[in-house]
């Protein structure tokens, strides 16, 4: 039979068993409400309103050179997996092979030089980091 | 290797047949499946987690009920069950409900693919290697979910930390492991294994040394390793929780059975990146003498032991330097390995 409908069972198990073990505690666990104990923990001080807040995520320009990245590893994983079976056929030779990919591989990694020049490929602009481009 | 799958040998010793009998078969192999991690990361979590840190640290740990301490394994269970259930004012339900769940379970999912030994792999379809990866990065998901959910400042940073962390190193990770199916030409995961197991590296004084990736290609097995740390978010990588920056980071507000999720989540993660090691680099579960599910075990626990050594020895890297690290470090490493082996390969024509 199909591999799929058995890995489509483990999914099943694979949510039965956290929804189990919700429900048996949902049998054993106590209620005890009080006032204040809902509060959203901030060190136990009074809370400052929530967290739906405008937040800089600091990394919205390698979230989209990982979009880039990740959809040329699927790119790569046909190549890796017909690389020695292209290699041991007649008339093709390793130029022929891996040249196409260097030259992919090469225009990836031209990018991600230019991004890491333009300081993108890091978590926050430091003032050090500031200071260095401004003097270029 | 046995060529039959699980669901088969049971639908065997049951004697059933027809659609609904393999069905049920089907059923049986994926309880056993969840049932065997389950069992693992009940030993790891509430018990070796912390016999390894007192080991570390010179302290003795649990020793009070049953040998070893042993008994804090299902003492521990029902006491974390049976705490009370907190729910924060404004969360944003059911997401937070959610994650949890898909936390838990994705990481319980992707271990249909992975061959056991001994017989014991659910499916082997065509593409485990990318079905195994696909699976692993819904985790990811998960965190920001509760992350954001929660209404919690803390949890929203550690989510946030957690999908930087996440998209940083998943790149290297999927690189290297293509670096292997170089070598291997297939994404299946029991022929990868017959691979490494088949073919010899050198004969030691009568003594058979089997190509093990990690013995073939040492650099991408230390680059998997890496990688691996930061997929689980463990030391040196464990920014996203960091305990002394941000309290608990995307599970600050969670408790009760939604906590015991989260950290079984965690723990059957850490199995998973183990499984795929010793899948990709340390002939999966093959060995001598012992069977083929032993040497499995034993694998994954040296890589469990592995990341919980790094947890007592290594300090954390802050975030700025953890995503320095990632895209500055281990993704051109990961490149100049995946193209430094295609060309080994070819000239060499091994």
């Amino acid at each position: 039979m199909n591999p799929w409908i058995a890995i489509g069972m483990l999914a099943l198990v694979s949510v039965l068993i956290p929804v189990g073990m919700l429900s048996v505690s949902a049998l054993i666990r106590p209620s005890v409400p009080e006032q204040g104990k809902r509060a959203t923990y901030e060190s136990a001080e009074v809370p400052t309103g929530d967290a739906r807040l405008q937040f800089n995520t600091q990394y919205y320009m390698v979230a989209l050179l990982f979009l880039v990245f990740d959809i040329e590893t699927v790119l790569i994983f046909p190549w890796t997996v017909i690389y020695r079976d292209a290699l041991a056929m007649e008339g093709v030779g390793l130029v022929e092979v891996l040249a196409p990919m260097l030259v992919f591989i090469g225009i990836l990694v031209v990018g991600l030089a230019w991004a890491w020049r333009k300081g993108v490929v890091q978590w926050m602009r430091t003032p050090a980091h500031e200071r260095r481009t401004t003097h270029e | 290797m046995t060529a039959t799958p699980l669901p088969d040998t049971i639908a065997d010793l049951l004697g059933v047949e027809g659609f609904l009998g393999e069905a049920v078969a089907m059923l049986l192999a994926a309880a056993l499946v969840g049932t065997i991690m389950l069992t693992m990361t009940a030993f790891a979590g509430p018990w070796a987690k912390r016999k390894i840190t007192a080991s570390f640290t010179d302290r003795i740990s649990v020793n009070r009920i049953g040998p070893w301490g042993l008994g804090t394994i299902i003492v521990d269970a029902v006491r974390l069950l049976s705490k009370e259930l907190v729910i924060p004012e404004g969360v944003d339900r059911p997401a937070y409900d959610i994650a949890p769940i898909v936390l838990a379970g994705s990481a319980l999912f992707a271990f249909a693919v992975i061959p056991m030994g001994s017989g014991i792999q659910l499916a082997d379809p065509e593409v485990g290697l990318v079905f195994v990866f696909a699976m692993a990065s819904i985790a990811s998901l998960g965190l920001l979910m509760g992350g954001y959910a929660s209404n919690n400042k803390y949890s929203l940073l550690g989510g946030l930390r957690a999908v930087a962390q996440n998209i940083a190193y998943e790149i290297p990770l999927v690189l290297t492991a293509a670096s292997v199916v170089l070598f291997t030409g297939t994404l299946q995961l029991s022929e990868i294994v017959a691979i490494q197991q088949n073919t010899t590296l050198v004969t030691l004084a009568g003594v058979r040394i089997p190509a093990w990736f990690a013995f073939v290609n040492p650099f991408a097995f230390a680059l998997f390793l890496v990688a691996n740390l930061a997929e689980v978010g463990r030391n040196p990588f464990d920014t996203p929780e960091a305990p002394t920056e941000i309290v608990a980071g995307y599970q600050t507000e969670y408790s009760s059975a939604y906590f015991v999720l989260f950290y079984l989540g965690e723990f059957v993660h850490i199995f998973l990146g183990g499984a795929i090691i010793a899948t990709l680099f340390l002939g999966g579960p093959g060995g001598p003498f012992l069977p083929g599910f032993v040497w499995f075990t034993i694998k994954i626990w040296a890589v469990y032991l592995f990341t919980q050594w790094c947890r007592s020895a290594i300090p954390r890297v802050r975030i700025d330097q953890l995503i320095g690290i990632g895209w500055k470090g281990m993704l051109v490493l990961s490149f100049a390995n995946l193209v430094l082996t295609a060309a080994i390969l070819g000239v060499t024509g091994i």
